[in-house]
């Protein structure tokens, strides 16, 4: 026994000290000058894998020796899951054009971004490019660990076939109050016109909550965050008023409950769908729609209702061996023409202010997308905290219990999400 | 060990083709009907989703009432699978995993015939250790290894995105491994005894005796063994993050969760997915299935 | 037969059987105990021993000692503290409602997979047994859905239990509501009848096997006395085939107790409200997906436990009856 297990033990122990000892790292300051060629991750949305390849081959074309090879992001349940995966095993490309502001404290945490104030002039770029608005996205450490992008403004789409079945204007149809929209809900789905009136996704994701509770609650609270100063602000006034809003809707069945591979909006299932200009491509041909602001209970008037921005912003990461050249392309692919190109192709806003005059006569071409435009200067962002992931989880879990299946009153779940959640921003690691 | 046999999984699955021999007092007439007729609803309950996979994958528009059971000559169309091919390029997703459950195949064959061969017949030093860890291997879920398993192949071998990463925690199967002994357990001793007397080396009684007696087992062993990497999606998913290196259960279940939904049929690609997956087993089972049923280890489950 | 004809070697022959009629020498005797009669069986166990050591053993060992300390993922190279934590993820692990509910489900399914399988693996053995047409089709047809990947057979449930699914056109006014999947009270009984289905092959398998045991003397003394068939089945059939059921419940506690796959792919995410997660599904979530695998080994270890005391459970049961 003994010269058989001192064998396997020896076997063991060498194997685990060359596991422990792998992996090389990348020297910072020697990386950051490097140029050569470099791979890149777009997300895997249709239009912006055109635009991303189209990009990468003008490129090419004009820096022969610093090559960039573009692919779509892995599929899977997450992004979140991939890039971390890879960022453990030192797979990941050198950028990454899906990275969310949510994920960025977690690949932080991990050592897997890079700062881009390493760069010279980085943070004036940004500046320049994104105006004041850009501050959001500093780390609590005062670097920017990833570039704002572009943004999806999460407004209300209508189908105005449907609307129309059900005797509801759909030139100005009445959804800008909270009164106003149950009722118009409840009048679509009563008439026969829709299976629902509205179908976000009730499933238990951590991102879901950006497409039902937080835009609105940006728009009720005038534009505050999640998280302020280490605090969750949703324990208010505003948050119980967008909890009791849509408690009602599922309680009422004007809200689907259940999971779904298709989208509700585009097969007719749904009246109204709450989502950004990124599902345009989608409904193009099966629906007639138009689009306004998120209700308040008050209601307003015009574009300045505060929303989620649902931005996406391209990180650098630490596996990355020719920084120079990805800082070169971030900022090549970021440049008022290559902005102007994705907006024509996606329809999905560049975060560049004075957007609306610069591409004015993409505008002019298509005004519906002015509604969008205008609301990007008024998104909110995920609060940049400390697992920021979690937090979403931890909020999702309490909404689904209490919002959608009814089992606990909004406002308890409400308080118990806070208290968990002032918890895991605090930097406590709390599952 | 009588007791160890019980452990086994799939192992000691066959029957007899002396299974054929019937009780010699004839069933009365009733009782074979009832028979038939339990049979053959089972037969319908299991076979049915397959025969409405291939309808629902050659519908032009998803028909979900009942009359959809039949397929209705303006509903079909062979689109569904040009859909999906586009989104996934099924022909590299099936090479894929072929590769894949070909690696497994041949390191089980190949070590788990050795390795059963010895744990069955042979003494030595740590045998009863490694058959306790083989047990609790067969126990423990893969998904409580995957974290480190993961750090281990991808970052400290540099496996990621290769068909070594993919095939290294699956390679040798340990049910086969089971199968191996449990088969060579039945062998009589004297015959192995016979040979050492005669003077053979081990490699020989190995190689001039054991190894041509297996044949049966080793069907078995590798039918059973085929489907664990065939059906193999999550540690794939995490190991490749190319597209081109994906198996088709990757391929299929991310397309299941994400992209469908842009489909005009989405229903119908999943199930033209499905079809390509299913097919090759399918009719590899057909194929094999006389041999599969003509193996003899009912006594393993005795023992 | 071969027969070795080259000059008999002047040391001890490593095979280490005796030659007739020569007692084994200090040398011999000493080499046996240590290494065993055949070392060369280590030999060829080594490929697998190896494969174990380093794709399972160490695997394992570094579960267990990352669930005993505070660990996430870190980019190659970067180092983070790891400091040892006692037991605060298991603590952690135990408080969490979602595990306890994860669990919870894992006991609904239980209950009804491991009978039904139980029952119906019996009862479509005991039919196929016999002389009858088309044996082959039959055994053939239960065959077919275990081995076909459940990638495949998930998209077709899925397609026949969605809420206009065929399913639900049959059922009619019985059909629930909000549909199988998606409806709190059913997911997990859903994916309990779908696991069924799925796995009843290999285990009529197992049980025809069994049953070509049972000696036929049995049945004809049995039907002699005049007892009808559903006597003959509790009186000698069960008891013939008792290994094999123990057989059969083990492995579909063990499979069950680890189940992944389906609701990973049947429910996505831990279904409505988290009624059909599975611990297995969130030893995934929360160790891939959330980056804390220190939670996810103490979760995983617990259910491993657990695991082993039912297994050993059922084991002594069936000993004590043996």
């Amino acid at each position: 026994m003994k010269s058989r297990t001192m064998f396997a033990a020896a076997v063991t122990l060498t194997l685990g000290a060359a596991a422990c000892g792998g992996g090389g790292a990348v020297s910072a300051t020697a990386a950051a000058k490097a140029t050569g060629p470099i791979s890149i991750w777009y997300s895997n949305n249709a239009q912006e894998i055109t635009w991303g390849e189209q990009m990468v081959a003008a490129w090419n074309s004009s820096h022969p020796g610093q090559k960039v090879t573009g692919q779509q992001i892995p599929a899977a349940q997450s992004s979140e899951e991939v890039i971390g995966a890879a960022i453990t095993a030192g797979s990941e490309p050198c950028l990454i054009y899906n990275t969310s502001p949510a994920s960025v404290p977690t690949f932080e945490n991990q050592g897997g971004l890079v700062p881009l104030n390493d760069f010279p002039g980085a943070a004036k770029y940004i500046e320049a490019r994104t105006g004041p608005s850009a501050s959001v996205y500093k780390s609590p450490d005062g670097d920017f660990y990833s570039l704002p992008w572009k943004s999806n403004p999460v407004m209300i789409f209508y189908n105005k076939k449907v609307f129309a079945k059900a005797g509801i204007s759909t030139t100005h149809p009445p959804l800008s109050t909270y009164s106003q929209f149950l009722a118009t809900a409840k009048k679509v789905v009563s008439s026969g016109a829709a299976k629902y009136a509205i179908y976000p996704a009730p499933t238990s994701e951590f991102f879901q909550s950006w497409y039902d509770f937080y835009p609105m609650y940006a728009a009720e609270s005038g534009g505050k965050q999640l998280v302020v100063n280490k605090k969750a602000t949703f324990d208010s006034t505003a948050g119980q008023a967008v909890a009791a809003f849509w408690q009602q809707l599922y309680a009422k069945n004007l809200a689907g409950k259940g999971a779904y591979t298709d989208d509700p909006f585009a097969t007719g299932t749904a009246a109204m769908a709450i989502v950004g200009p990124w599902a345009i491509a989608t409904y193009k041909g099966k629906v007639n729609w138009g689009v306004v602001p998120v209700p308040t209970t008050k209601g307003s008037s015009g574009d300045k209702v505060p929303t989620f921005s649902d931005a996406k912003n391209i990180a650098m990461y630490a596996s990355c061996k020719n920084r120079a050249t990805a800082w070169a392309f971030m900022k090549y692919s970021t440049s008022i023409r290559e902005d102007g190109k994705l907006l024509d192709m996606t329809g999905q806003m560049p975060m560049r202010q004075g957007m609306q005059q610069l591409y004015a006569s993409y505008f002019k071409a298509n005004p519906a997308y002015n509604e969008f435009a205008a609301e990007a200067s008024h998104v909110i962002e995920v609060p940049n905290v400390p697992n920021s992931i979690e937090v979403w989880q931890t909020f999702r879990d309490d909404w689904s219990k209490s919002v959608i299946f009814g089992q606990e009153s909004p406002d308890s779940a409400l308080a118990a999400a806070a208290t968990k959640i002032n918890q895991l921003v605090a930097g406590g690691a709390t599952p | 060990m009588t007791q160890t046999a019980g452990a086994a999984p799939e192992a000691a699955a066959a029957v007899t083709a002396a299974s054929d021999d019937v009780p010699t007092i004839a069933p009365r007439v009733p009782r074979s009907w009832w028979r038939l007729i339990v049979l053959l609803f089972g037969a319908l309950v299991f076979l049915f989703p397959f025969y409405y996979m291939i309808v629902g994958s050659l519908q032009k528009t998803a028909n979900t009432s009942l009359s959809g059971v039949v397929p209705r000559p303006g509903n079909l169309t062979l689109h569904n699978y040009g859909q999906i091919n586009a989104a996934l390029n099924l022909g590299r997703a099936l090479i894929n995993s072929g590769i894949f459950t070909g690696g497994v195949l041949l390191a089980t064959v190949v070590f788990g015939v050795l390795a059963g061969y010895a744990l069955a017949q042979l003494r030595f030093r740590g045998r009863g250790l490694v058959f306790a860890f083989m047990l609790l291997l067969l126990m423990v879920p893969f998904q409580l290894l995957i974290i480190p398993l993961y750090v281990l192949i991808v970052r400290n071998y540099g496996l990621g995105d290769s068909y070594l990463g993919m095939i290294a925690p699956f390679a040798i199967n340990s049910t086969a491994v089971l199968i191996f002994r449990q088969f060579f357990l039945q062998v009589p001793k004297e015959l192995f005894d016979a040979a050492r007397i005669d003077g053979a080396s081990e490699l020989r009684v190995l190689t001039r005796i054991a190894l041509p007696l297996v044949r049966p087992a080793l069907l078995t062993a590798m039918l059973l063994t085929f489907i664990g990497p065939w059906n193999e999606f999550l540690w794939p998913l995490l190991i490749t993050k190319q597209q081109s290196m994906q198996p088709l259960t990757v391929a299929l279940a991310n397309y299941i969760s994400t992209v469908s939904g842009v489909a005009t049929n989405p229903y119908g690609a999943i199930m033209a997915g499905a079809v390509v997956l299913a097919g090759p087993v399918v009719a590899l089972l057909i194929v094999f299935q006389r041999h599969f049923v003509s193996v003899n280890i009912g006594s393993a489950v005795k023992g | 037969m071969t027969s070795v004809t080259s000059p008999r070697p002047k040391f001890p022959p490593l095979e280490g059987e005796l030659r007739p009629g020569t007692r084994p020498s200090r040398a011999q005797r000493l080499s046996r105990a240590a290494l065993g009669r055949h070392p060369i069986g280590m030999l060829f166990s080594a490929p697998y021993a190896l494969f174990i050591a380093v794709l399972f053993a160490y695997p394992l060992g570094l579960a267990v000692w990352i669930s005993f300390h505070r660990y996430f993922f870190a980019a190659p190279g970067v180092s983070v503290p790891r400091p040892y934590v006692g037991l605060a993820n298991y603590q952690a692990v135990l408080d969490d409602p979602a595990v306890r509910q994860a669990f919870l489900n894992i006991l609904i399914f239980l209950v009804i997979n491991v009978p039904l399988t139980v029952a119906l693996s019996l009862l479509l053995a005991t039919a196929l047994n016999a002389v009858i047409p088309f044996r082959a089709f039959f055994r053939t047809s239960f065959f077919v859905p275990y081995v076909t990947a459940s990638v495949a057979t998930v998209g077709v449930w899925l397609f026949m239990f969605s809420s206009g699914g065929i399913v639900n056109h049959a059922l009619g006014p019985l059909a629930p509501s909000p549909s199988w999947l998606i409806n709190q009270n059913w997911a997990m009984p859903s994916i309990a009848i779908y696991v069924t289905w799925k796995g009843l092959g290999i285990f009529i398998l197992l049980y025809l096997a069994a049953l070509q045991s049972v000696p036929k003397e049995l049945y004809e003394a049995a039907r002699v006395d005049g007892a009808s068939w559903w006597h003959r089945f509790r009186a000698v059939t069960i008891p013939g085939v008792r290994q094999v059921t123990t057989l059969v419940t083990l492995l579909a506690v063990v499979t069950g107790a680890n189940l992944f796959t389906e609701p990973y792919l049947l429910t996505g995410g831990g279904g409505p409200n988290g009624k059909s997660t599975s611990p297995v599904l969130q030893i995934y979530q929360t160790g891939i997906e959330q980056n804390h695998p220190d939670f996810a080994a103490a979760l995983g270890i617990i259910l491993v436990i657990g695991v082993l005391l039912i297994s050993g459970a059922l084991w002594l049961v069936q000993r004590r009856q043996a």
